[in-house]
């Protein structure tokens, strides 16, 4: 299932990790629980959304699929709770719905729509960079992963924390240069993405739908849908894709290789592990030490004065 | 472990092998469920093309007492074909999800088989002999010309070869919106329930054009499913008691003398999150994939994705035993998401009694026998299937494979390294195979038989006899 040797590099990697590592508060884990968030977050949409089967899909499986998304949703809206994060599945929502409906077609959308994997962790254009300074900021201020913990019936107020580190002068400069967003103009962030989507010449790419004159019926259609199991858009999974695109510019996307004859058939079993195992191994694990709150998010500072330059025009 | 000499180990030596012996896995024959009958005498198994193969073990050679009978295939039919929904534009498999004997009333058996859409029962009948000296036909069924024929005789019974016939005698279609994953007959042997993912149905076995609804969980707005129903199963006992599983590792008991919709549960079984494992993946693993009662129906056992629990029907609050099938796979839990592992249905089982005849309803109230239900068996990856023992808390991990099994030589125990150094003979988790996977395992009810099946073999192992 794992690469041979992976599970010795990753000893001698923890040990290097903690042998660095002052106190347990440090960035790697908390980084590693976000990618690990992120990658399950991904991993699930694929599933829901990329293989289309000739007979109905396991209601079960969906179901568990469907809750993951919402709790990994609902923990992201609690971190950064002046942003709510939407997920596009205007285009995908109808196979689901279908399945959950009686009497209606499946699939007819879905077979019009081809959706590509790799579409959710594409490289975006530079264009599209329409708020980095909010995503930056509001990753400095993640609550713990404990926040999971406690449901959505908890809501912790995100925990501001003083950065006092280069990283975070940096992040004063770009925010400078952008002014942050309140939780207003977070909203309004979203919304002009959103309106992005109804606008295909908007960069704001939404490829989920294939074509760009179906973003607006979509979107309209998932709304008026009744009985649909997608959640509504209230809390519901249209996707930010600039979001997902910079926390993954860097990830390598030859681990979401899906292909859709094996994703359906299951088959190499083997082969696909490798992938997601290998990158949470390169990272501190989620299981152990627990991460508290005061965890700045830290980025590559390359990639910080990669975005620093696209802002800045130069 | 049972056994006359009391307080000594079962010694499980390799039986028989059913199924094609190449590596390449014809989709059909994937099998999908076994069931060994109510006397053991017959083994079932179901696979994904339809198709109920049932084996019947030969009578004991008295003389060749050291091993139990053999299992030979008794009858073979195609009890469920593909079908199309037009409304959804779906396919509906015609793959059997659980088959279950109804107990023996005269000289036929019957069983009932599922899809995911459509409950069949089946009856079994043998035709032994056949009448011959018709009057109007010839022997091969030609008539005669009824000019040629002079004197009249009473067509007589002679002995014919054995022939093994399934008829389908009631087809129950059309209840299930949702796909089957349940079918038990109730203690009455008049009724039974199928369970679907959001509602579960009482039919009477006479009685097709009608079934009554008495769980449904589907909500008003389907967006707030968030809970799918896994399994149900009937008290052994109490003909108004059931239980049903569900997605978030919840188990409840319902009386349906409490109302004819059993939405509100008597008993609710639940155990409290364990707070030092909690992941992303803890909801998936708690889902329950079977449940079964104990012959005394004082307990019943669930099957979760790590382990097997047993709970005593008077405590809700947590099991009172808990026991690891592979629990070096809680690390892994985000590659067995990625490839879909993490949704694999293990079947849990009992060891059957081999003290007592199973007996009928009304032979249980008079007399005070409880059976023993002492050891729990279940499967896991790599060809692996684990026991375990209650009473000396001991378990085993045994394989079923075609190599080094050689008849009446005890099986060697397995062991997977889940770290460090991986000792002579052990399997590290990173070479165990994940598409080798034993998700249904039965245990003879009288005997120390059991039938494991792999992806498309079913394997018999025995006790090894002194």
């Amino acid at each position: 299932m794992l690469g041979k040797g992976g599970k010795r590099k990753f000893d001698e990697h923890e040990d290097g990790l903690e042998g660095k590592v002052v106190s347990p508060t440090d960035g790697p884990s908390r980084v590693s629980y976000t990618l690990q968030r992120q990658t399950i977050f991904n991993i699930s949409l694929m599933k829901l959304y990329n293989h289309r089967p000739l007979t109905e899909p396991s209601l079960q499986k969906t179901v568990l699929i469907n809750n993951m998304l919402r709790r990994i949703q609902e923990e992201l809206k609690q971190e950064g709770s002046l942003r709510p994060v939407f997920v596009t599945a205007s285009q995908p929502a109808d196979p689901l719905s279908d399945n959950f409906r009686e009497a209606q077609p499946a699939f007819s959308h879905l077979a019009s729509q081809p959706l590509l994997p790799t579409d959710f962790v594409s490289t975006m254009p530079l264009e599209s960079c329409l708020t980095p300074a909010s995503l930056l900021e509001d990753d400095t201020f993640c609550t713990s992963p404990t926040v999971q913990h406690d449901g959505p019936t908890k809501p912790p107020p995100p925990a501001l924390q003083p950065v006092k580190d280069s990283f975070s002068s940096a992040l004063d400069e770009i925010e400078e240069l952008c002014p942050a967003p309140t939780s207003a103009e977070a909203v309004a962030a979203v919304t002009a993405a959103d309106d992005s989507k109804d606008h295909p010449s908007e960069s704001n790419v939404q490829k989920p739908e294939g074509l760009p004159e179906s973003r607006t019926a979509e979107s309209k259609l998932m709304d008026s849908l009744p009985g649909n199991f997608e959640i509504t858009t209230s809390t519901g999974f249209l996707t930010d894709l600039t979001l997902d695109d910079i926390l993954f510019a860097d990830i390598d996307t030859s681990m979401y290789d899906f292909d859709p004859c094996t994703s359906a058939t299951g088959a190499a079993s083997k082969m696909a592990p490798v992938s997601a195992d290998e990158l949470l191994k390169t990272l501190a694990p989620y299981s152990s030490q627990p991460v508290t709150p005061n965890q700045p998010f830290k980025m590559d500072l390359t990639e910080l004065d990669h975005i620093m330059e696209v802002l800045v025009g130069s | 472990f049972l056994g006359a000499g009391g307080g000594n180990d079962i010694q499980w030596c390799f039986s028989q092998v059913k199924g094609a012996v190449d590596d390449d896995v014809a989709e059909a024959d994937i099998i999908s469920t076994v069931e060994f009958n109510h006397s053991g005498e017959l083994l079932a198994t179901g696979d994904k093309g339809g198709r109920v193969v049932i084996f019947q073990q030969e009578q004991e050679n008295k003389t060749q007492s050291h091993s139990r009978g053999e299992y030979n295939v008794y009858s073979t039919f195609q009890s469920h074909e593909p079908e199309f929904d037009y409304l959804k534009s779906l396919e509906i498999e015609e793959k059997i999800n659980k088959i279950r004997w109804l107990p023996q009333k005269n000289a036929a058996q019957f069983l009932l088989s599922t899809n995911d859409k459509t409950i069949k029962l089946w009856k079994i009948s043998e035709r032994d002999k056949r009448p011959e000296g018709y009057n109007l036909k010839e022997e091969d069924g030609r008539y005669r010309d009824p000019t040629t024929v002079t004197t009249l005789r009473v067509p007589v019974f002679r002995p014919m070869d054995l022939m093994v016939e399934a008829s389908p005698r009631r087809i129950f279609a059309n209840a299930h919106t949702y796909h089957i994953n349940s079918i038990s007959i109730n203690s009455d042997y008049e009724t039974y329930l199928s369970a679907d993912d959001l509602r579960i149905n009482l039919w009477h076995l006479e009685i097709t054009d009608r079934s009554f609804n008495i769980v449904d969980i589907k909500p008003a707005n389907m967006e707030e499913l968030t809970e799918v129903i896994t399994a149900a199963e009937f008290h052994p006992n109490s003909c108004n008691t059931f239980v049903y599983s569900s997605s978030k590792g919840t188990i409840r008991l319902c009386d349906m003398r409490a109302s004819a919709l059993c939405d509100r549960h008597s008993k609710l079984f639940e155990e409290p999150e364990d707070p030092s494992n909690r992941s992303f993946f803890s909801e998936i693993i708690s889902s329950i994939s079977d449940v079964k009662f104990s012959h005394s129906g004082r307990y019943m056992m669930t099957r979760d994705y790590l382990s097997v629990k047993i709970w005593d029907l008077n405590m809700e609050n947590r099991p009172v035993e808990t026991y690891q099938v592979h629990e070096y796979l809680r690390s892994k839990l985000c590659s067995l998401y990625e490839n879909d592992c993490i949704f694999d249905k293990f079947e849990c089982c009992w060891n059957g009694s081999d003290r007592q005849e199973r007996l009928f309803p009304t032979e249980l109230l008079l007399s005070s026998f409880h059976p023993l239900c002492s050891i729990v068996m279940t499967g896991s990856y790599n060809n692996f299937f684990r026991m375990f023992d209650r009473n000396t808390k001991r378990d085993i991990t045994l394989e079923a494979s075609r190599e080094n099994n050689k008849p009446r030589t005890v099986l060697k125990p397995r062991k997977v390294c889940a770290s460090g150094k991986r000792k002579k003979d052990e399997i590290s988790v990173d070479s165990l195979d994940f598409n080798k996977k034993i998700l249904h395992t039965a245990w003879h009810p009288k005997e120390n038989i059991i039938a494991v099946a792999t992806t498309n073999n079913l394997y018999i192992f025995q006790d090894k006899m002194n």
